[in-house]
């Protein structure tokens, strides 16, 4: 039936890209704390040499991302209110994400501590404490997410998943690059075996990460009006398709796996480079597509 | 009130019993209400009252509302019609937004079921409108703070009707408590058949609306050509500067 909207009111979108740009910052924080894990709790003594430059990169990145959330704020000198006991919301994943993030920078702090002293038996104590806590601080923006009933784009049981993995993934990359670069402007190499453990983890973690996409686009083209309204704007939105999914996802896949590219240091910067911005966009495009679905 | 609404003959004497029953527990504790509105899309004519009385009376900014009316034609000549849908804050019984804020500046009154905003708490983080099923939220451009329909908070605890109800002209607004069956709301409510915006989120909405059209009522507008419908979204915003709302980007 033929039918015309004469008048109606959208609010406009009260996120800027502060917002992707906080959860890139932390989920690459988390990322690279884990990476730095590896060796310091899980024994994995492969990654020792990465376990010093991964935790400071984790902390400086800690110190963007919470600069990256009150600059959004529309009033940045109220952000103490989230860290007052009183105004507490335990529905709240907000609230719970505001005590994470200052909790998780000081263990951190600690924990690089640590490392600089290398005092093992305290680095891994302090590690077992603080891998929960990078977890959760990332996860609980997931959670932030997928609390949200109003939009089918974001209203998933995969999102914190998602969420966790792909920040994993552009950890790893970044790593990848620094590690790439230390081992070129450095006298002592680094073992040929860990840039080839980093890639088989790059490659693992980025066929989760299409799991997880195939499986959103199959409920969501089975889901609600909602919900298939979103799986085809995203479809049509070139920075989704092209962007995250061929060039961020797609293409650096190729480049880990085919033998003429993977053994080769130059397409290893590409395909890191490839990711790290891949994941920035499935950040932006989770945030904003959420946003193109009219609810009024 | 119409004939068709409310056979009161029948029903309206029959009720003050239960009536004085309530007001005996209210001389104990004040019994809590649950004020609501019915809108009855029967009786609306699209005339904006309701806007513009909101507008001046809660000083809403230019550009920016806290209720309007939402307007669709449908058909082609000579079968036609004109269909409205009164918008405002739904005051859910179970509202997302207050679930999400990270400081309590939106909360539901336990008194009367309104949801209100603290604005001197407000940090204005967005995730309130973002979580808000109706789009009922917005942030005020000289408060900075995130902002709503409150019923006319400060009207109604002195006793008075929000000024939507008041300024309406043809009675399609009722206001008033739902949990008390003497009201003129739950009179009308029990006499006709009711809906509510997107029953299926499970936020109890208060803002009860008798024949409100599908299509307006709908997150994105039904029709044959639904593909073409979700590309094309962007040239359904009627706004004069169409690409506004999307200014945070």
């Amino acid at each position: 039936m033929e039918a015309t909207v004469l008048y109606n009111v959208p609010h406009e979108v009260p996120w800027k890209v502060y917002i992707p740009l906080y959860f890139y910052f932390t989920g690459l924080s988390a990322g690279s704390f884990i990476l730095s894990t590896l060796s310091t709790v899980f024994g994995i003594k492969r990654f020792k040499p990465m376990a010093l430059p991964a935790a400071i990169i984790s902390f400086l990145l800690l110190l963007l991302a919470p600069a990256c959330l009150i600059l959004d704020l529309q009033q940045p000198t109220r952000f103490w209110h989230t860290l007052v006991p009183e105004y507490f919301n335990r529905m709240s994943a907000l609230s719970f994400g505001s005590w994470l993030l200052t909790a998780y920078p000081i263990a951190n702090l600690i924990y690089i501590y640590y490392i600089f002293v290398k005092n093992d038996r305290v680095t891994r104590i302090l590690g077992m404490i603080t891998v929960p806590l990078a977890i959760f601080v990332h996860a609980y923006t997931g959670f932030a997410f997928a609390l949200v009933r109003a939009r089918a784009w974001w209203h998933s049981a995969l999102m914190p998943g998602y969420f966790l993995t792909s920040a994993l993934l552009s950890g790893i990359a970044l790593l990848m690059v620094v590690a790439l670069l230390v081992d070129k402007y450095r006298k002592e190499k680094l073992d040929p075996e860990l840039f080839t453990s980093l890639r088989l983890m790059m490659v693992g973690i980025l066929l989760v990460d299409l799991f997880w996409m195939g499986s959103f686009w199959l409920t969501l083209m089975v889901s609600t009006a909602d919900g298939y309204a979103s799986i085809w704007y995203a479809l049509h939105e070139k920075l989704y398709v092209y962007g995250e999914i061929v060039a961020g996802m797609l293409v650096p896949l190729v480049l880990l796996v085919f033998p003429a590219t993977r053994s080769s240091r130059m397409w290893l910067y590409v395909a890191s480079l490839l990711i790290i911005g891949g994941v920035f966009l499935m950040r932006y495009s989770v945030v904003f597509i959420g946003y193109d679905i009219p609810l009024s | 009130m119409s004939k068709l609404v409310s056979p009161d003959g029948g029903t309206v004497p029959q009720e003050p019993s239960p009536t004085e029953e309530t007001k005996s527990i209210d001389s104990g504790a004040p019994r809590p209400k649950r004020w609501g509105m019915l809108v009855d899309q029967r009786r609306c004519i699209g005339c904006h009252s309701c806007t513009v009385a909101c507008k001046s009376e809660n000083n809403v900014p230019l550009g920016y509302w806290r209720s309007w009316i939402k307007g669709l034609q449908k058909g082609v000549f000579p079968h036609v019609g004109t269909f409205f849908l009164r918008r405002l804050c739904n005051h859910c019984d179970v509202p997302p937004c207050v679930q999400v804020c990270p400081v309590q500046a939106t909360v539901r009154r336990e008194e009367d079921g309104v949801v209100v905003m603290y604005y001197g708490k407000c940090i204005g983080c967005g995730m309130c409108i973002a979580a808000c099923p109706y789009d009922a939220r917005f942030f005020n451009p000289i408060r900075r703070t995130a902002d709503k329909c409150d019923f006319c908070v400060a009207r109604i605890d002195q006793g008075l009707e929000p000024a939507c109800v008041s300024a309406c002209l043809t009675g399609a607004l009722v206001f008033g408590d739902i949990d008390d069956p003497s009201s003129e709301i739950s009179k009308k409510m029990a006499s006709v058949g009711t809906e509510v915006i997107k029953p299926e989120l499970g936020t109890k909405p208060k803002v009860f609306y008798i024949q409100a059209d599908r299509d307006l009522m709908g997150r994105i507008k039904f029709s044959n050509d639904f593909n073409d419908e979700i590309m094309e979204y962007h040239k359904h915003i009627p706004s004069p500067d169409a690409s506004y709302w999307k200014k945070g980007r």
